[in-house]
């Protein structure tokens, strides 16, 4: 990723949008680290909403189970 | 493969004994009383005090209670007290799991110190009871996760094949530990791969059992859904004698099912074993030129042991790769985000980098993982109908060397293009890695060995009948034969 690249990718909706998400999680990034994470962005964002287009899972359960038995216990 | 090792010969012992290279042949040379536990540790702390400040093995050594420890395994042999094959094995520990003869940090700043205090993981309680002796807590990637931080008060974990490359993550300390002879086992986590990278970097032998095989709590978490605990050695029987200590329920994980695990025969004969060769997607354009021959020769080795092999492929491979960092990052921000808000500049930059990702996705895109991976496990268990076992290469390419990712800013998550592991955790299946070859700069190869969810006998069978008819695992750096000899 090249730091012009880098530059631009802090800048506009995609940064907008990745600074405010982190704002939201309360993650105070530096304008060096939005810039990088802006920049891997968009690729995240399709690779994730790409596991929404697979037909198979368009009915499937997740992977998550709750117990309602289900107790605390310390491991030591 | 033009610089491999040869396989060093046994090293010298602190009393001059010669030493046995595997945790196997240590077991039985204790029984034979040929070696003393004591001799093996006193060996391993030689090595440790001649190697760790050049390769960040050890985060603390515990010389001392290692001492006391293999004297009371010694004791115990000499009363006709026999507690299994770890008794009186020198046996490292990754940071990440409490022990309560030392700090746990997780090789960071913010881990409360008083979260395992005094307390021994599952895991290390069960290791002890065993009679391994703990000869220390060994280096890792900040909670498991990332690249070293050379801003951080930590040291950098380095490879003993060559110092300037990375051991591999996040179970660095026990990859490097096994290699170099600091301890004959170690354990490691793997939640992306955190077992088998490193045994793939540093020529060992790494197995991740089952999800739910081993209780996970006293494990500093990465991703709960995630999180394996297993042990790396020199060998695939080495892994199962540890396997078999490890496993087995606990009440306070309510993932681990009453699976104990037993070893089996080790026959060495692999006559009708199915084995799937997978090459799709791991054998990139910059992938090692020493790789393809590598693999095809251990794919050949499997056969002409009895195995029949078919090319297969790998069912949702894009999705589950991302399903792990999904999956991986959101359950991590999860864990750290109290102190992600108020102490951001205290974690590592490749931790934080895997935090933001969290703080990217939605909580519908994990769920949408989760489901995608409910989808995964049904057509890998349709796999494993046709073939006993999947092979395939760990890395595509060897250890890399450490500087271009302690500069500030490096772009880390490109390592993952060439590392071949996230895919498994996603699905739970048991991945044993195994070294199978060297590159022509002499550093290691590594081939997986996947198979059926509680079925580790199958693959740690076909791991070990490949090891009986080769030496890659037994090889040495030649660090570390210089160090021991």
């Amino acid at each position: 990723m090249s730091e012009q690249k880098t530059e631009t990718a802090g800048a506009g909706e995609t940064g907008e949008r990745v600074r405010a998400l982190l704002a939201a999680a309360g993650l105070p990034a530096s304008e060096a680290e939005i810039r990088r994470f802006a920049a891997a962005y968009p690729g995240y964002r399709a690779a994730a909403d790409a596991l929404y287009a697979v037909p198979e899972a368009r009915y499937a359960d997740p992977a998550l189970r709750f117990r309602a038995e289900a107790r605390i216990t310390d491991w030591a | 493969m033009t610089q491999a090792p040869e396989a060093a010969p046994a090293s010298a012992g602190a009393a001059g004994a010669a030493l046995p290279r595997t945790l196997t042949e240590a077991a039985a040379a204790l029984r034979a009383g040929r070696v003393t536990s004591r001799g093996l540790t006193e060996a391993a702390i030689a090595v440790a005090d001649r190697l760790d400040p050049a390769l960040g093995t050890y985060l603390a050594r515990l010389d001392e209670q290692a001492l006391a420890a293999a004297d009371a395994a010694d004791r115990d042999f000499a009363a006709g007290v026999d507690r299994g094959p770890l008794q009186g094995i020198p046996f490292g520990v990754k940071d990440i799991l409490a022990t309560a003869d030392a700090p746990t940090t997780a090789q960071s700043l913010v881990l409360d110190p008083a979260w395992a205090a005094g307390r021994d993981a599952p895991v290390v309680a069960r290791l002890r009871a065993a009679g391994a002796v703990i000869t220390g807590k060994v280096s890792t990637m900040e909670f498991a996760v990332g690249m070293p931080d050379p801003e951080k008060p930590f040291p950098i974990p380095r490879n003993p094949w060559d110092p300037e490359t990375w051991p591999g993550g996040s179970s660095s300390g026990t990859g490097s530990g096994v290699a170099s002879g600091m301890f004959l086992a170690g354990l490691g986590t793997d939640t992306g791969g955190s077992i088998r990278i490193p045994a793939a970097f540093c020529g060992v032998t790494g197995l991740m059992p089952t999800f739910g095989r081993v209780p996970k709590s006293g494990c500093a978490p990465l991703g709960y859904s995630l999180d394996h605990i297993g042990p790396l050695a020199r060998s695939a029987r080495d892994c199962a004698a540890v396997l078999e200590v490890i496993a087995g329920p606990h009440p306070s994980d309510p993932d681990c099912v009453d699976a104990p695990f037993r070893s089996g025969e080790w026959s060495g004969d692999l006559t009708g074993l199915r084995v799937g060769v997978v090459r799709e997607h791991h054998f990139p354009a910059e992938a090692d030129p020493a790789l393809e021959p590598a693999v095809d020769a251990a794919v050949d080795a499997l056969r002409g042991l009895g195995a029949e092999t078919a090319e297969v492929t790998l069912p949702y491979w894009d999705e589950m790769c991302t399903a792990d960092i999904v999956t991986m990052a959101c359950e991590a921000l999860a864990y750290h985000q109290p102190d992600a808000t108020s102490r951001w500049g205290d974690y590592f930059a490749s931790t934080r980098a895997i935090l933001a990702i969290g703080a990217l996705m939605s909580g519908a895109d994990y769920v949408q993982a989760q489901r995608m991976r409910r989808v995964a496990q049904d057509a890998i268990a349709r796999l494993f109908d046709r073939v006993d076992v999947v092979v395939c290469p760990t890395v595509s390419r060897p250890a890399p060397r450490l500087e271009p990712y302690l500069r500030e800013g490096a772009e880390v998550m490109e390592l993952f293009s060439f590392i071949h592991t996230g895919y498994w955790d996603c699905l739970g299946n048991p991945v044993l890695a195994a070294p199978i070859g060297f590159t022509a700069e002499g550093l290691p190869l590594s081939l997986q060995f996947a198979g059926r969810a509680f079925e580790e006998m199958t693959l740690l069978r076909a791991a070990d009948a490949f090891q009986q008819a080769t030496d890659w695992h037994l090889r040495v750096p030649p660090l570390a034969a210089g160090a021991a000899a």
